[in-house]
Parts: C-alpha cells; structure tokens; sequence
C-alpha cells in the first residue's frame, strides 16, 4: 500500500494557527474501522475523517467522522476542513458553488463562496432549530448561572438545534470577553436539561465582526470550545427568531476563541429558520502523506 | 510576516515497533526564524504531547540543536521528544551518527545518544538526567497511603525520585496487579499536587519473553489520566532500582512494557551503565511525513 495523502487544516481560521484544527486522511481505502479509530486516537486532533470514494450517485466524496473516542455522523467543522482538503488538492470540482458531502447523516450540501475581498470561503447548513424556550427563573440550576452574568437586552434560551444549547446575550463585548466562567454551575445546568452547555454572545460595534462568542461545554470535558459550527447556528436561529438580525444583518461575522488563545473567524448566512449556513475559510497547515502498517 | 517559508515536517510514534504503538511526536525539521510565540502556537495547534524544532547547532560537539514544546510550554529536556528527533534528523539525512553516537543539544545542555540498527528497527538511546531518591515527610507518607490504598505492593517501598521531573515510583507485586489496577486518580492527583511531582508510577518485574518490567505512569494532575509511554518514568524506575541494588535477576539492561491499558503498546529498552547512569531508548516510527506551512 502506497502512503496515503495526509492534511492537517485549520478551519474558521484567517491564519494558520486560529481556527479548529482537524487531520484528513484522503486514500483511506483498506483501512478497517478500528484503524480508523486508532489513527484518530493518535491523531489527537478534535477530530479526524477519512475520504473514501462516494456510493451514492449525487456525491462527490464519502467521508468518515473520528473524535479520538468514536465516530460520529456529522459536524461541521471537520466536513469544512474535509471539503477543503478535497478543493485544495483538485479532487473535486465544484458545480454551481456546491459540492455534495456523503457522510452517517446522508448527503450534505457545502457551499463554496468567492470573493474579491476574501479567500475561498465554505458553508454547511446547520441543523434547523425545532424549539426555542425561554428561561424560567423558577429553573434553579439555570437561574444560579444566568444571575451571574451581567446579562444582554434578550431573554437567555434553550435553544434546540441538532443538539440544545443555553443561548444568553451579555450585555458587551468587554463583559463578553472578560467572563470568568463557572464550570460547576454550567455543568449542573447542562446535565439538568439534557443540553450541551452554555453559549453567551454580544453584539460588537465598531469591528469586523458583529458578534463575539464563547462556548462551554464543561459536562462533556470542554471546557471552552475554540470554533463552534453548529453552536453558531442555534445563536443565528435564536436572533433571527427575536428579530434581531434585521438591525445586525442576515450575513454577519463572528469572532470565537480569542480567550483561548485561537482566533477564529465565523460567518453566518442566516436568512430564515430553515435556510441557515456556517463558515468560514480553512488553511492548509501539513502537506504530507501517512504510513500507518499495524 | 511578509515571507512564507515551507518547513519539513514529520510526526512520528516513539517508543513503537509499529505505528500507533507509541507515543507521538511532532518535529519541524528546520525551526529556524519561528520566534517562541510561534513554536508554542504550532505545539498547541499539533496537540501532540511535545513538539520539537530542529535548529542549526550553537556547539561544536553537537549534531544537532532542538527546542522541545508541550501544548502549554518549553521543556528544557525530556526522553521521547529527544529519541524521537534524532530518529527525525537520521531518517531525513540532516545528521549522521558517528560511532554509533550523537550529541543533543537541548536547553539542559549537551546530552549523549546511542544509535544502533537502521530504519524501523533503529534503536535510539539518550542518557537520563541523573535520579535521586528524595525524602518526604509525614504529610505527604499520608497523601501517598490515601493514593496506594488500592495497590498490592512487591518488594521496595514507594519512592519519590527526582531525574528532573519528580516521579514517584511505586512497586507492584507482580504483571497482573500492574495491568488490572484502578488507580484512584483524584488522590493521585492529591499527592502529587503535594510533592511537586509530575506523576506516579507503578512497575513489576514480567515473566514475559519481550519485556522484563511492566510500567504504568498516571499524571492526572496535569489532565493526563495516563501516559502512554514514558521516558522519564522509565528511568526514575530504573534508578530506584539501581539505588536499590535491586536489579536482581532483571538485570541493569531490560525492555520495559507500557502503554496497553490505554490502546498503545509501546516498547522502551533500558539501559543502566556501570557509572549509575540510566539510558532510556526504543525505536521510532514515522507516521507522517511531508511539510508545513506555518509562518
């Protein structure tokens, strides 16, 4: 077996270094699930996927998903890095702006953006949000984080994308940025209603951006997640629900992960509730192949 | 940065007969005009254990310079990284041995290396850092009862042993114990916390054909339930040992088995000299190879 192609990409990222890393293995032919598995482990990347030739008609790619524990059906970040490891190598081509993702959770359209002003920039539609609900402050595990915060003008929410995320605005980017977290807290409310964690935002004047983010996950051992794809769309559903997004804009920018050192840039397309994109641009960081006999 | 530089990299499985049996390691093979700031960002962004970046040498007896990063710092010198890089330097053609011998130069000086056998089998050693048993006081005898509770003991009282890091070395009483231990990481956390020291080892003596010790490291203080493979556990083990005048039937040269109860196998030859001294060795994979694009 020859070596098989290998990239290590940064997604959500403007420079090398910013962003989400991910690894891609192209040519992943041969390789068993548990292989895949092992090689994700050692990757010890976020996640790492795996290229595979498509087996439906209407795909370009076929792609495995890996955290270094299992697989998974799907995420945004690592089908961005993969579609761009795919475009950065020419092999795929795109027709009318989109190519079209095999993946455990069906086919998945990505679309490309170009502009003068920007490099190569990919989208993923994020799951539509099926419920938003309002926090109750009788919800005591939410009520002992959400009193804490010095807190926006909209209502903190449940928001229930793919997964349910604690949405809350603070009231500035200088709040935002500052925040001190606290993880028991978060965790206790998370495990209390089943959701992921907590995503607190506000709204940025004067940057190249308009909304700055920060997640955390502390119940499922993430602290603060760098780059959040799908975390962002629920933030898009929740404001174009309030009908915020005709003051910030349907197309807006993002900033995430600045706490932690990264840098990510994230953009939404968020026109109705049905129809919302996440992206950003991905760099290429390692160029290499990969031997791996066991 | 107004030049783009493309960089060689390589990442590789250390302490490994086969890919994935080791613990991994991340190497750009020319480091030059990447400041601090920019290794430690690319360390963070490989989220191997360490990093390292090959650099001209400073000293005239050494083959080679290299700055060793975790995700979160520099290290001045540590095992794996050290076998891994010169693994690197060979394999890429930057550097010969000469005798069978390299010289490292790291932030802890010039440090010797031993180079036997080419290839996949090459098997590379570097010296340790001297270990020295420390003393500790009632405080932490009752932090560490707390964390061993658990553990059926072999023959030599659990000992603190300082080689650079500090390692707490602790004998089992026999393969079996090593591999089916719980270990009861929040008092483990607890003791180490204590001492200053990075982790807690456990090891018994093996009746197996391919090693002859079987090591465990657990470093849940700093995130790291467990270590897959560990240079510096190793030969703080080996140390005691000789301390100990406790070789016994092992003898001072013996392949140690880590890794297994966390999905890895890895291989680690030690090696003690006549002087004292530990050497700590294995051989190295290369896994990923190709180049970087970073600055």
């Amino acid at each position: 077996m020859p070596p098989r192609r290998y990239l290590q990409v940064d997604v959500f990222s403007k420079r090398p270094g910013c962003g989400n890393p991910l690894a891609v293995v192209l040519d992943a032919e041969g390789l068993s699930s548990e292989q895949m598995q092992k090689i994700a482990a050692w990757t010890n990347l976020v996640e790492t996927t795996f290229v595979l030739p498509p087996s439906e008609a209407n795909a370009d790619y076929r792609v495995r998903i890996f955290t270094p524990q299992r697989e998974i059906p799907f995420a945004g970040h690592p089908s961005l890095g993969t579609a761009h490891a795919l475009l950065a190598l020419k092999l795929v081509r795109a027709q009318k702006g989109e190519i079209i993702q095999e993946c455990g959770a069906g086919l998945i359209p990505i679309r490309i953006e170009t502009s003068k002003k920007f490099r190569r920039r990919l989208f993923f539609r994020a799951p539509v949000v099926k419920n938003i609900e309002a926090f109750e402050s009788g919800f005591e595990p939410a009520a002992a984080v959400f009193s804490k915060l010095a807190l926006g003008e909209l209502a903190p929410s449940l928001v229930e994308g793919g997964r349910k995320w604690w949405i809350a605005e603070m009231r500035d980017e200088k709040s935002l940025r500052s925040l001190q977290p606290d993880h028991a807290a978060i965790t206790a409310m998370s495990k209390a209603s089943d959701s992921m964690g907590l995503c607190v935002f506000s709204r940025c004047k004067d940057q190249d951006y308009q909304l700055a983010v920060r997640a955390f996950a502390p119940a499922f051992g993430i602290k603060e997640d760098p780059a959040s794809g799908a975390a962002n769309a629920t933030i898009a559903a929740y404001l174009l629900d309030s009908g915020t997004l005709q003051s910030i804009g349907h197309n807006y920018r993002v900033s995430q992960g600045r706490e932690m050192g990264h840098d990510a840039t994230i953009d939404l397309r968020a026109e109705k509730q049905d129809d919302i994109w996440v992206g950003g641009e991905c760099q290429t960081v390692i160029n290499a192949t990969m031997k791996w006999i066991d | 940065m107004t030049t783009t530089m493309t960089r060689r990299f390589l990442q590789c499985d250390v302490f490994a007969e086969y890919a994935g049996a080791g613990n991994g390691l991340a190497v750009v093979l020319n480091g030059e005009n990447l400041s601090t700031e920019q290794m430690q960002a690319f360390a963070k962004f490989t989220n191997m254990s360490e990093t390292t970046f090959v650099l001209p040498t400073t000293k005239a007896e050494a083959s080679y310079r290299v700055r060793i990063f975790t995700p979160v710092s520099e290290m001045p010198f540590a095992g794996h990284p050290s076998v891994g890089t010169a693994h690197a330097v060979l394999e890429s053609g930057l550097v010969k041995a000469v005798d069978g011998k390299l010289v490292q130069e790291c932030a802890a000086g010039l440090l010797p290396m031993t180079v036997q056998g080419d290839g996949k089998d090459r098997c590379i050693s570097v010296r340790a850092p001297r270990g020295k048993i420390i003393p500790h006081d009632a405080d932490v005898q009752t932090l560490l009862d707390a964390a061993i509770k658990n553990m059926t003991l072999g023959q030599l009282p659990p000992t603190l042993m300082n080689n650079g890091p500090q390692w707490w070395c602790v004998e089992l009483a026999d393969e079996t114990v090593v591999r089916e231990l719980k270990p009861m990481l929040p008092e483990i956390a607890a003791l180490t916390q204590g001492s200053n020291s990075v982790g807690l080892s456990v090891f018994a003596r093996s009746n197996s054909p391919d090693y002859q010790l079987v090591v465990r490291a657990f470093c849940p203080a700093d995130s790291i339930p467990e270590d897959p493979v560990t240079g510096s556990a190793n030969a703080a083990i080996a140390a005691l040992m000789h301390e100990s005048k406790a070789f016994g039937k092992t003898g001072n040269t013996y392949t140690a088995s880590q890794g297994r109860e966390v999905g890895r196998d890895g291989l680690v030859q030690v090696r003690g000299d006549d002087d004292g001294e530990v050497w700590i060795g294995g051989k190295t994979q290369t896994v990923i190879e190709g180049s970087l694009s970073w600055d």
